[in-house]
């Protein structure tokens, strides 16, 4: 049971060194056709965040800060705990699913395993989320918000994150290659979760009764997600909630299991697929 | 002379009804058992020998095999069933070298070296040698999108020649490139040759093969209608296209037709046992779902 998975995972260990030199090609080559170059990843999600700031936090909220368990965060702070690590999550479940079918009639012939290819997508959107994760805590300390103890969890977090991430995209890249409408359908449950996960509002909020809060807790990206903004803000530890934190990982468990499954059966075959 | 590539009895078929539900089926391994199946036989009961320091050129019609068959030398495709054994590292240079557009040619040079598992010293060792092989100048310097189709073959043929393969499969990339570039590349093919590599050649034309080859292959819908010493190949298919283009256009139209029958198959899927992998995915969701339901009762 345990076969499938340790065979994609040592590749991946195996080849290392090969996913981040791949990845820095792919950084290249994105940025060189633009003016601006790597400024765009940068721009791009700046001017996304400060619609989002203006339709929700001005218009709809009529900027009325958010209240947690511990007092009120103002609501930008509280988008951005949320709408950075998505930026991540979005492309990186779009692109890594769309990894093996855009890449896989150049690399077939070559020398390694084609498990890496949703990884180095992975790697290359890292690039833009370690910049904006930086350009977060820069607001974070001017808005007077300092590390504690509780942004040690933020390591488990994105680490939760990364493994649900390469997971999620080892299925998905092998579900897209053979069934191309998949690949539209995820463009738009991406669109949807959006906003179905705590990102532009708080589903635990007094407005939703709390089973609908629960059912929507079911959405893996709730718990990296809640989990990311409660360590800045000190509000709790993963190990409080048990059965979410072992739910979260059976899940994870079940697509890694699927998906090198899937991924190993199909890999010699991609190519006829295409 | 060592043995360097054996096909024995090798069939590629390809499933003719693309209905993508099939697929789906496929992918969850949910589909009816023994249920008959339409395929289309690009390749089958292909068995030959090829020794070190040979070139062997395949010819034969459009959609005859020849590109399924470099694709199966090549490793890019798995055959269906029958064994394929290749000793030695193989390299296929296609027209569609499989460059990426928006890195510039030197780029493209060291990532398809790297892809191809050279070290980063040997990159650099080589980088200059490849760059003098291409011979394009300063567009080397620019991103492949404003390449000719002539000058990316130029890389691809360079960057291939140059990773050192033990057998070098060669699909019609020649074409693209004009007569003094070609002319290079036959030189460099046998600089390959006589240090014992071995060459495949595919092309439609008899005349490019005769000229550098020793044996050949004529692939015939999907079969191998001769093997053997490069004038006797060459001869025998080219009495066949005499023979053909003098048909009539109905004769013509019904030999094709009768021809890509033959190929077109109803096969048996393969009755596998699934009740032991059933059993272990029931293992692996039916905790989620039990936890999922202790979340939403929280």
């Amino acid at each position: 049971m345990f076969k499938e998975i340790k065979q994609v995972l040592q590749e991946q260990f195996q080849y290392r060194d090969l996913i981040f030199r791949m990845a820095s090609f792919e950084i290249k080559a994105k940025y060189q056709i633009h003016y601006l170059g790597a400024i765009w990843q940068i721009l791009n999600p700046s001017i996304q965040i400060a619609i989002y700031w203006f339709v929700f936090g001005l218009g709809i909220r009529g900027g009325n800060p958010v209240t947690t368990k511990l007092g009120e965060v103002p609501f930008f702070l509280w988008m951005l705990m949320g709408l950075i690590p998505w930026f991540f999550i979005s492309p990186s479940i779009v692109g890594g699913s769309n990894s093996v079918h855009q890449k896989v009639s150049l690399v077939s012939k070559m020398k390694f395993p084609i498990s890496l290819l949703p990884t180095t997508k992975l790697f290359v959107n890292s690039f833009q989320f370690i910049t904006m994760l930086s350009l977060l805590f820069i607001v974070l300390f001017i808005y007077g918000i300092y590390p504690t103890l509780h942004w040690i969890q933020l390591v488990y977090y994105i680490g939760c994150l990364f493994i649900f991430l390469f997971s999620f995209a080892l299925l998905s890249s092998t579900i897209a290659t053979l069934v191309r409408d998949y690949q539209m359908l995820l463009q738009s449950m991406m669109r949807m979760l959006l906003y179905l996960s705590p990102i532009l509002w708080d589903p635990n909020g007094d407005r939703v009764p709390d089973w609908i809060s629960n059912i929507l807790k079911l959405n893996p990206f709730y718990y990296i997600l809640t989990g990311i903004r409660s360590s800045f803000l000190g509000e709790s530890w993963f190990f409080e909630d048990m059965t979410y934190t072992i739910y979260f990982w059976l899940f994870t468990f079940a697509l890694l299991y699927f998906g090198a499954k899937t991924h190993l059966k199909f890999r010699n075959n991609f190519m006829d697929y295409l | 002379m060592n043995l360097k590539v054996e096909f024995k009895n090798v069939y590629k078929s390809f499933s003719m009804h693309a209905k993508q539900s099939q697929k789906l089926l496929e992918l969850f391994s949910l589909n009816k058992k023994g249920k008959k199946e339409k395929r289309f036989q690009a390749v089958r009961n292909v068995s030959f020998k090829v020794f070190e320091g040979e070139s062997v050129g395949i010819i034969g019609l459009n959609g005859s095999g020849k590109s399924t068959l470099s694709n199966l030398l090549a490793q890019v495709i798995q055959p269906t069933s029958g064994n394929i054994d290749i000793y030695g590292e193989t390299s296929l240079i296609a027209i569609s070298a499989g460059l990426n557009k928006n890195l510039n040619g030197l780029e493209n040079i060291q990532l398809k070296c790297m892809m191809h598992g050279i070290s980063k010293e040997d990159i650099k060792r080589l980088t200059p040698d490849i760059v003098k092989f291409a011979d394009i100048g300063d567009h080397i310097y620019q991103p492949v999108k404003n390449y000719s189709s002539g000058m990316k073959s130029r890389l691809g043929f360079a960057i291939a020649v140059h990773t050192d393969p033990d057998i070098l499969i060669i699909d019609e990339a020649l074409s693209v490139g004009d007569s003094t570039f070609a002319e290079k590349c036959l030189i460099k093919m046998n600089e390959f040759k006589e240090k014992g590599k071995t060459i495949f050649f595919v092309s439609h034309s008899a005349g490019q093969v005769k000229r550098f080859c020793n044996k050949a292959i004529w692939m015939h819908y999907g079969e191998i209608k001769s093997f053997g010493d490069i004038q006797e190949v060459t001869s025998v298919y080219q009495e066949f296209i005499k023979w053909f283009n003098n048909l009539t256009e109905t004769e013509k139209a019904r030999y094709k037709k009768e021809s890509l029958e033959e190929q077109a198959v109803l096969s048996h899927k393969d009755k596998n046992s699934r009740d032991t992998a059933f059993l272990k995915n029931i293992a692996v969701i039916l905790p989620v779902i039990l936890f999922g339901v202790l979340v939403v009762l929280q």
